[in-house]
């Protein structure tokens, strides 16, 4: 029998199935992973958009009101449906006199993907510039 | 007669079993390209994937923060009325003039910014922003009880979910 008409060995026919098990692996790996981050950047631009909106609030709250303000978000939240369900938190930390650091958070993903955004704020003794 | 293995063709087994391994892989294909579809579908349109938009956003923004913060905002100017989807704001230049800004959004896909200099009118147009992003509007909201007028942009895509959502306020001046 000619090789041409032999067909192929059970070794070749492996060899040739791990290569294409590794390429075609390889290839849908990549594509998830692209996938995936697209997914990620388009979850925090609406998430940053919520803290960006929140911090035009906190900003314009008197800074001896910060403490008591509300622990969650005062504006429209209604951009971070896609990402319900979510959270959003404010905590208010004093580090040194005179001065108070606002943290904004959104969670999602049950809490896996957080995303934040910190405010200094400065007594001024006068109006609540920042 | 004597046939070679050749010339048989497969037996139904070796047929069954590659055609299950290529159903297993299109089957897993499937399934992850539905879930990733399933995902797009929740998002609305996205900023990042429209640099002209976020330009637009960009270029407004510094627009408002710019703004006189007493009285940023005119209810008509020229041919323009402020409305939901027209913004008209007197904004301070970098080199301190103090212009009337007028945005307009009504044309779907478009954004037009005109420039008001004493007697001289400029023009700066986007195109190209997301046909269904058309729904523009914009809003005046109090960020406190002492402060000024805030602008809030809202767009909702096609199927009606908030593609943008940004509020923009006058820097504070005392």
């Amino acid at each position: 029998m000619r090789r041409s008409e032999r067909g192929f060995s059970l070794a070749e026919v492996l060899a040739a199935f791990l290569i294409l098990t590794i390429v075609l692996t390889t290839s849908l790996l990549a594509f998830l992973e692209r996938n995936n981050r697209l997914r990620q950047a388009s979850e925090l631009v609406l998430a940053y958009q919520a803290l960006a909106n929140e911090a035009e609030f906190r900003r314009r709250i008197e800074f001896d009101q910060l403490d008591t303000s509300k622990k969650s978000f005062i504006t429209d939240t209604e951009i971070l449906a896609p990402l319900a369900p979510y959270g959003t938190a404010v905590r208010v930390d004093h580090k040194e006199p005179g001065v108070k650091h606002v943290t904004l958070t959104v969670r999602w993903h049950e809490g896996k993907r957080e995303a934040t955004l910190a405010l200094v704020r400065v007594d001024t003794g006068g109006t609540n510039l920042w | 007669m004597v046939t070679r293995r050749r010339m048989r063709g497969y037996t139904l087994m070796e047929v069954m079993v590659a055609m299950a391994v290529f159903a297993l892989f299109l089957a897993v294909f499937f399934i992850l390209t539905a879930e990733m579809r399933g995902w797009d579908k929740r998002l609305p349109v996205s900023m990042h994937k429209h640099p002209s938009l976020m330009a637009v956003l960009a270029r407004l923004r510094r627009d408002v923060l710019d703004a006189n913060s007493r009285a940023p905002y005119e209810r008509t100017h020229d041919v323009y009325t402020s409305s939901q989807q027209v913004l008209i704001v007197e904004s301070v230049q970098p080199n301190g003039e103090v212009h009337v800004i007028v945005w307009d959004f009504r044309e779907p896909g478009e954004a037009r910014r005109i420039s008001y200099d004493v007697g001289k009118k400029r023009e700066w147009v986007a195109r190209g922003l997301p046909k269904d992003l058309a729904n523009v509007e914009i809003s005046a909201l109090k960020t406190g009880s002492t402060s000024g007028w805030a602008t809030r942009i809202l767009a909702r895509d096609g199927e009606g979910r908030i593609a943008i959502d940004q509020i923009y306020q006058p820097r504070a001046t005392d």
